[in-house]
């Protein structure tokens, strides 16, 4: 195998990187679970987990800080996701997070 | 006395004859110059939303400026009766002749090596270039601070223009300790470059051992990132590091030093006292 064709395998199947990340949340409207995201489908994405984590986490504390009864406030099921739309492992932990989980 | 009051009686004749026309002159020089101005700032407000690049609609819109000053001036003094053709023809020609000399000249000419909008560093001064004149540089800290730099003084000194590049390499420098396992943090860092969507793919991350040091074996992992997102992609990495780090238990080295004391030597020291 040529080097640069090996090299290609890493680019496909190892070095796959992501095109952005949108924060996951669903919230509750009129008793039903809405999924949405941050920063919408029509946005750009970001191009940090990071950025993206520290998002969710704050999405979290509004929930968190807020009346139980408040809907506009309550979030659930936070998590960041890539373009592809699967989670993404928290980069301190190393493993799939998710705030303020509920069933669906 | 009777020279005098001649004197006085052809200045108000003059003054009668002229003075309206004089007046009028002043008038349509007057607000012909704030209509221009006016129409300046319109244009180059116009042009901004139209073009992209603010250097070409400043330019349009100065050029356009100096028109128009050109036509203000012509017909003020139209208005006060003077024959301005020989002056527009002495004009026009001084103005083709100064283009022609810039055109020529202007690969000679000193310039600044930056646009507005760049990000520089000068001296020990590091922000973005607001705008430039003739005389000096208005630059922006990153902390908020407004700096007037004389452009004389940023000729004769370096200038780093982070936007004369798409791209710039950042660094990952950690100092790991002997008896940690070097392979593994070096496939950390590597990792670690790898998965971040901002850091190229071409020049590829590479991580190298730069130096046993005294107290820690120095790793450098480097990587190219483009130039509006280093600063945060360099941070981001750095905290990434530290975090995967202490996740696989890879320690991080710092400064000591080991002080070995031997009880044998010791104790037989103290008896022969």
């Amino acid at each position: 195998m040529k080097l640069k064709d090996a090299v290609k395998i890493f680019d496909e199947k190892w070095v796959r990187k992501p095109t952005g990340f949108r924060v996951h949340f669903q919230k509750r409207v009129d008793s039903e679970l809405i999924t949405e995201y941050v920063p919408g489908s029509d946005d750009s994405p970001l191009d940090s987990d990071v950025a993206a984590w520290r998002l969710a986490w704050k999405l979290a504390q509004v929930y968190g800080n807020s009346e139980k009864n408040d809907e506009k406030c309550m979030f659930f099921n936070i998590y960041v996701c890539d373009d592809l739309g699967n989670p993404v492992c928290h980069y301190a932990t190393g493993k799939p997070e998710k705030f303020n989980s509920q069933p669906c | 006395m009777e020279s005098q009051f001649a004197k006085y009686k052809e200045m108000g004749d003059f003054i009668l004859q002229y003075g309206k026309d004089m007046l009028i002159a002043l008038a349509v020089l007057t607000l012909g110059l704030i209509a221009a101005k006016y129409i300046r700032k319109q244009i180059a407000k116009g042009l901004g939303k139209v073009i992209s690049k603010k250097a070409v609609a400043s330019t349009i819109s100065n050029i356009l400026y100096v028109l128009i000053l050109f036509m203000v001036v012509g017909l003020a003094l139209d208005q006060a009766g003077m024959h301005t053709l020989v002056i527009r023809r002495i004009l026009l020609l001084a103005t083709l002749i100064i283009v022609a000399l810039i055109t020529i000249f202007r690969p000679y000419m000193p310039t600044l090596p930056f646009k507005v909008g760049d990000t520089i560093k000068t001296g020990d001064l590091l922000g973005k270039v607001e705008t430039t004149t003739m005389l000096n540089t208005r630059m922006k800290t990153f902390d908020g601070k407004t700096v007037f730099i004389p452009n004389a003084k940023i000729l004769q000194d370096y200038v780093i223009n982070y936007h004369f590049t798409p791209n710039r390499r950042l660094e990952l420098d950690v100092g790991i300790g002997y008896d940690q396992d070097l392979l593994k943090a070096k496939q950390i860092i590597e990792t670690i470059l790898i998965q971040d969507p901002r850091v190229l793919k071409n020049p590829r991350p590479a991580v190298y051992v730069v130096n046993l040091a005294d107290y820690c074996v120095e790793l450098s992992g480097r990587g190219w990132v483009d130039n509006p997102k280093w600063w945060t992609t360099k941070c981001e990495l750095i905290e990434k590091l530290k975090l995967r780090f202490d996740r696989e238990g890879i320690k991080i080295a710092y400064p000591r030093r080991d002080v070995h004391l031997y009880q044998e030597t010791l104790t037989a020291e103290a008896n022969d006292t």
